[in-house]
C-alpha cells in the first residue's frame, strides 16, 4: 500500500511506527523542519520538508497515486486543501483529513473528502453510544452510516435466551456476524444456542436497528 | 432574497472593494476575525461588519449567507480561501463566488464549479508582459 502522511507531529509518528513495514510505500511530507528531523531520527523515514497543500510539493515527495492520503496538519483548511489536492490532481484513492472543529466533519464529507475525523466528534459519538439503552445495546457505524453493527447483550427475560439459533426465526434483514461469550469469539450456525449475558454483534442496515433491538428484547 | 455582497478578509482588497459596492448602493456585508481590520473601511462605510472567522460555517449563516448574492473572498490565506469558495458555492450556492488566491496552482482546485478565481501574480505578470511589449514597440 502506498501511503503519504502530510503534516502532524505525534500523530504522524504514530502513524509512521503503525505502517512502516515492508509491504507499504510510506511517503512523509512535514512543514517544519524539527519535525522532519524527529521523524528521520526515531522512525528512520525520510521526510520531504514542504507545505502538503503546494502542488509541486506533492509532485517532488512522488505523492502520486496513493492508496491512503493521510492529512495531520494543524488547521483544518490547510488538511482540506491537502487532500483536495491529492485527490484531484495527484489520484489519491482514499484521503482521511483530521480535523479540529468537529462541525467540519460532515461539511467535508459533503465536499468530497472520503474520512474525516475529529477527536471531539468521536467523544461526541461514543458518549452518545454509551449512554443509549441501558448499556445493553450499542451501535457502531460503518460506511458513513450505511451499515451498523448492534451490539447487545442478552439477559434471561429474553424469549431467545436459551434457544438454539435454527429454532429462532431471526429477521431477514439482519445477520448475527458473531457472538461474543465469556472472553471467546464464537462464530454463530444453526447449532450454536443463544446464552444469557451472550453478548451479540449484529450487522444491518441503519433503519432496520429499531426493529432489530425491539427482537432482541423480546420478553418470555 | 439574494441581494447582498458579502466580503470575507477586511484586507487592503477586501476594504476597498466593500467601500466601493456600497458607495455604488449595494447592500454590503464585510466579515473578517480580527476587528481592528475594519479600520481600513472609509468613514462613511455604514454597510455591516461582522466580527468572526468565517470558516466556521456557523458564523457564516448567521451572516445570512442564503441571502448573498456575490461572495468576495480576499483572506491572505489561500487555504481559507479555497475552503470558504467550496463552501459558499457547493453548500450555500451562492450565485457569484469571487476567490483570490496568491498560488495560481490553486485554479485547477476550483475548475468545474460555479468559482470564479483571480490571481494578483497573473494580473501582475500580463500587466508587465504588456507594458514590456509597448516599450519594445516605441
Amino acid at each position: 500500500m502506498k501511503i503519504i502522511v502530510a503534516g502532524g507531529t505525534f500523530e504522524a509518528e504514530y502513524i509512521i511506527k503503525m505502517f512502516h513495514k515492508k509491504d507499504n510505500q510510506l511517503v512523509v511530507i512535514n512543514n517544519s523542519k524539527e519535525e522532519a528531523e524527529l521523524i528521520l531520527k526515531r522512525e528512520r523515514v525520510a521526510v520531504y520538508v514542504g507545505d502538503p497543500w503546494r502542488n509541486y510539493v506533492l509532485e517532488e515527495a512522488h505523492a502520486e497515486d496513493a492508496d491512503v492520503f493521510i492529512a495531520l496538519c494543524e488547521r483544518d483548511c490547510d488538511n482540506f486543501a491537502s487532500c483536495l489536492l491529492a485527490k484531484k490532481c495527484f489520484g489519491a484513492k482514499k484521503c482521511i483529513c483530521v480535523v479540529n472543529n468537529p462541525t467540519n466533519v460532515d461539511l467535508y464529507k459533503t465536499l468530497g473528502i472520503d474520512s474525516v475525523i475529529s477527536s471531539t466528534y468521536l467523544l461526541g459519538q461514543s458518549v452518545k453510544t454509551e449512554s443509549s439503552v441501558e448499556e445493553l445495546m450499542k451501535t457502531l457505524s460503518l460506511e458513513n452510516n450505511k451499515i451498523v453493527i448492534v451490539e447487545a447483550v442478552i439477559l434471561s427475560k429474553y424469549k431467545i435466551a436459551g434457544k438454539k439459533l435454527m429454532n429462532i426465526a431471526f429477521p431477514k434483514y439482519a445477520a448475527i456476524s458473531c457472538i461474543y461469550r465469556a472472553g471467546q469469539v464464537v462464530i454463530p450456525n444453526g447449532q450454536v444456542d443463544i446464552r444469557t449475558r451472550d453478548k451479540l454483534l449484529i450487522a444491518c442496515a441503519p433503519e432496520d436497528q429499531n426493529k432489530v433491538m425491539a427482537f432482541i428484547e423480546q420478553e418470555k | 432574497m439574494r441581494n447582498k455582497i458579502l466580503v470575507i478578509g477586511c484586507g487592503r482588497l477586501g476594504a476597498a472593494i466593500a467601500n466601493e459596492s456600497f458607495t455604488k448602493g449595494d447592500n454590503v456585508l464585510v466579515m473578517d476575525a480580527d476587528k481592528g481590520s475594519f479600520d481600513r473601511l472609509s468613514d462613511v462605510f455604514s454597510g455591516y461588519t461582522i466580527t468572526a472567522d468565517a470558516t466556521d460555517v456557523n458564523a457564516l449563516e448567521d451572516a445570512g449567507i442564503d441571502n448573498v448574492r456575490t461572495v468576495v473572498i480576499t483572506t491572505g490565506n489561500d487555504n481559507v480561501n479555497l475552503f470558504l469558495a467550496h463552501v459558499c458555492d457547493r453548500i450555500y450556492h451562492v450565485p457569484h463566488v469571487y476567490v483570490r488566491f496568491d498560488d495560481p496552482d490553486k485554479g485547477v482546485l476550483v475548475k468545474g464549479y460555479n468559482i470564479i478565481p483571480i490571481y494578483p501574480f497573473q494580473l501582475t505578470h500580463d500587466k508587465f508582459l504588456a507594458l514590456r511589449n509597448q516599450e519594445d514597440k516605441k
